[in-house]
């Protein structure tokens, strides 16, 4: 059985590596189409927009498209649009005066990659004007309380000559950030993760002899002896689990030993193990850890039971391991599948399962959010699916046995 | 011995058990026979206590098994405890796990190791012939091995009552005499017996017949056989 779960590992981690080098050699190129809504035909809000769509860093990501509210968000409903800009009335004269009339950004829904990239880029910018505007009313405060109004308007020229000096030299004043179809993990990272996932739920194919069902008379024997059918199997569940363990202790025995035969190694591995954990605890990303096994070893469980076969079993395993892997982003990441792709496997238990063994590596930052209250439900329905095929199992058996 | 009494059972609007009743005494060997899906299991698996009845009431050696209790006689309570002191069964399959050998198996039953080598050198089990296999996984065994360490296993705890459904099905001539002279030693030694079965040889064993027909049953002539028993099914 462990023989079988090493052949299992060495064949993911083979697919997975191949994939890892597939991705490093195609980057990937992003141009999102924004639509710009302007509410009125202004000169200064036009030119102001102008010069925005000109400045290297936004050309490279954006293509504006001027658009009307209403057309903008039909397309923005289609999909042809990352995401819908609203520009008020007067909006530059409002900045001027400190009125600060609110743009609003419309994002849909489901935000693909593009989309994400312009959020981004909004945010940046966003803050990049409130330093600004910090900045001039810091002046104009300044110059009231010292009776240097006269003055106000060298100041703010020298302000603006310096917020002009950073805006030009933008990575001064923007933080740098890596933005990818993999969120927060290296695409290393997050082909070992969906692979540490796709391998445990394989890994069912292997542990076929402890997770099948019992014969039928052997669990009614059992049920005689005091053993019920939730405690049998719950034993199931449980031998399920711990052999996932297993195969998790030799996983880290296996990185431990590498990094002790080369050394020069250890720092390398220990990065990419931790790199971008966040500080989060150790505790909680072990806790999440096992948490995925256990719902690893209750999808198991409720297989054998319904397929009611060993072949059976092994087959389902296998297909529908494979099918949610790849639906949930497994081999190729979400953001570059399908949108009725993404929007499926977004609520499958193998996304769940990615994101808890992502989080091994990236901690929180990993997108950790109501991953343990998902895996949670995912077990107890994995193991309330396999109770009630078993129960109708062996109520057809024993029609059968009369 | 055993007192069972109106038992009745359904597989959803299917009636299979409309009122079954029957009685042995110690030491007595009944038989159960009927045609095929006529409720045979389902009676059996009642009085090894893995099917609920709809209702009736089941006592073993004076304690009830089966039975309405308390203050809400509607209400159907089982006394397991009683069932599993008082009764081993031998289902139609074999209760054995595949991957472990025979006396692995039968450890899962006997808690007591050194009990089940005594059992196996001079008791019961020694009887069955299960000391010549004992260190067989059980993939590995004959249907008339497995059948053997099915009654070994439901032997664990020396019950007073054994419950066989159906022991000789597809085994060999040689391992239904196995099984007959067994069956004849507990009788012996003043243990009960209630078998379902469809062989002759093993109604020669039975102090009395029950034929199981429209879910009741009724009580034939023990010297019956072939065709004249067949016409009442």
């Amino acid at each position: 059985m462990l023989l079988a779960a090493v052949a299992l590992m060495l064949l993911i981690g083979g697919i997975a590596f191949g994939a890892a080098k597939s991705m490093e050699r195609e980057p990937l190129a992003v141009r999102a189409d924004i639509g710009v809504a302007v509410r009125e035909d202004n000169r200064m809000t036009q030119m102001a927009l102008d010069y925005i769509e000109n400045m290297e860093s936004v050309s490279g990501l954006c293509r504006f498209v001027k658009v009307s509210e209403d057309e903008g968000m039909r397309l923005l409903a289609d999909g042809k649009l990352a995401a819908l800009v609203l520009l008020p009335e007067e909006l530059v004269e409002g900045i001027m005066d400190g009125r600060n009339p609110s743009v609003d950004v419309v994002f849909p829904k489901n935000a693909r990659l593009e989309a994400m990239l312009f959020r981004e880029l909004t945010a940046s910018g966003a803050a990049l004007l409130r330093v600004a505007q910090a900045q001039i009313y810091g002046a104009v405060d300044t110059a009231a309380r010292y009776g240097l109004e006269d003055e106000l308007s060298v100041m703010e020229a020298e302000i603006d000559g310096f917020n002009l000096a950073f805006a030009l030299d933008r990575l001064a004043v923007y933080d740098e950030e890596e933005l990818s179809v993999t969120g927060r993990l290296s695409v290393a990272q997050y082909y070992v993760a969906s692979g540490i996932a796709l391998f445990f739920l394989l890994s069912g194919m292997a542990a076929c002899q402890v997770m099948e069902r019992e014969p039928a008379a052997l669990q009614r024997q059992l049920a005689r002896a005091g053993v019920g059918r939730l405690w049998q199997h719950l034993c199931r569940w449980l031998c399920g689990f711990l052999y996932l363990l297993c195969l998790a202790g030799m996983m880290w025995i296996v990185l431990r030993a590498a990094a002790l035969c080369a050394p020069e190694n250890a720092a390398r591995l220990q990065e990419f193990l931790m790199s971008g954990s966040g500080g989060t605890a150790m505790g909680l990303r072990a806790g999440l850890f096992l948490l995925a096994l256990a719902a690893v070893s209750s999808f198991h469980c409720m297989i054998y039971s319904v397929s009611g076969s060993r072949t059976g079993g092994i087959l389902l395993v296998f297909l529908l391991s494979a099918v949610m892997v790849y639906l949930s982003g497994g081999f190729v990441p979400s953001a570059l599948l399908p949108d009725a792709v993404r929007a499926v496997g977004e609520w499958l238990p193998t996304a769940y399962l990615i994101r808890a063994c992502g989080g091994l590596f990236a901690g929180a930052r990993a997108g950790l959010e109501g991953c343990g209250t998902g895996l949670c439900l995912y077990a107890a329905a994995f193991g309330a699916a396999a109770c009630a095929a078993e129960y109708c199992r062996d109520k057809a058996q024993l029609r059968q046995a009369d | 011995m055993i007192a069972a009494t109106d038992i009745v059972s359904s597989y959803g609007r299917r009636r299979i058990l409309k009122g079954a009743s029957f009685a042995a005494a110690r030491g007595e060997c009944v038989a159960i026979v009927g045609a095929n899906g006529c409720g045979k299991s389902t009676l059996l698996s009642i009085l090894a206590g893995t099917l609920k009845p709809g209702g009736g009431t089941v006592v073993y050696g004076g304690r009830t098994a089966w039975g309405y209790r308390g203050s809400k006689p509607g209400r159907l309570c089982c006394d397991r405890e009683v069932i599993r002191r008082m009764t081993g069964y031998v289902p139609q399959e074999d209760p054995l796990m595949p991957e472990l050998t025979v006396y692995d198996n039968l450890r899962l039953w006997y808690p007591d190791r050194r009990a089940l080598d005594a059992e196996l050198e001079q008791g019961f089990l020694s009887l069955l012939g299960i000391g010549a296999f004992v260190k067989k996984r059980a993939d590995k065994l004959s249907g008339g091995m497995r059948k053997r360490v099915s009654i070994g296993i439901a032997m664990a705890g020396n019950p007073p009552i054994l419950l066989l459904d159906e022991p000789s099905a597809a085994l060999d001539l040689i391992c239904k005499a196995d099984i007959r002279a067994y069956l004849r030693t507990y009788l012996e030694r003043r243990g009960t017996v209630v078998i379902t079965t469809h062989e002759e040889s093993e109604l020669a064993l039975c102090d009395r017949i029950y034929v199981m027909r429209d879910g009741v049953l009724r009580q034939v002539d023990s010297g019956l056989r072939g065709g004249e028993l067949v016409k009442l099914f």
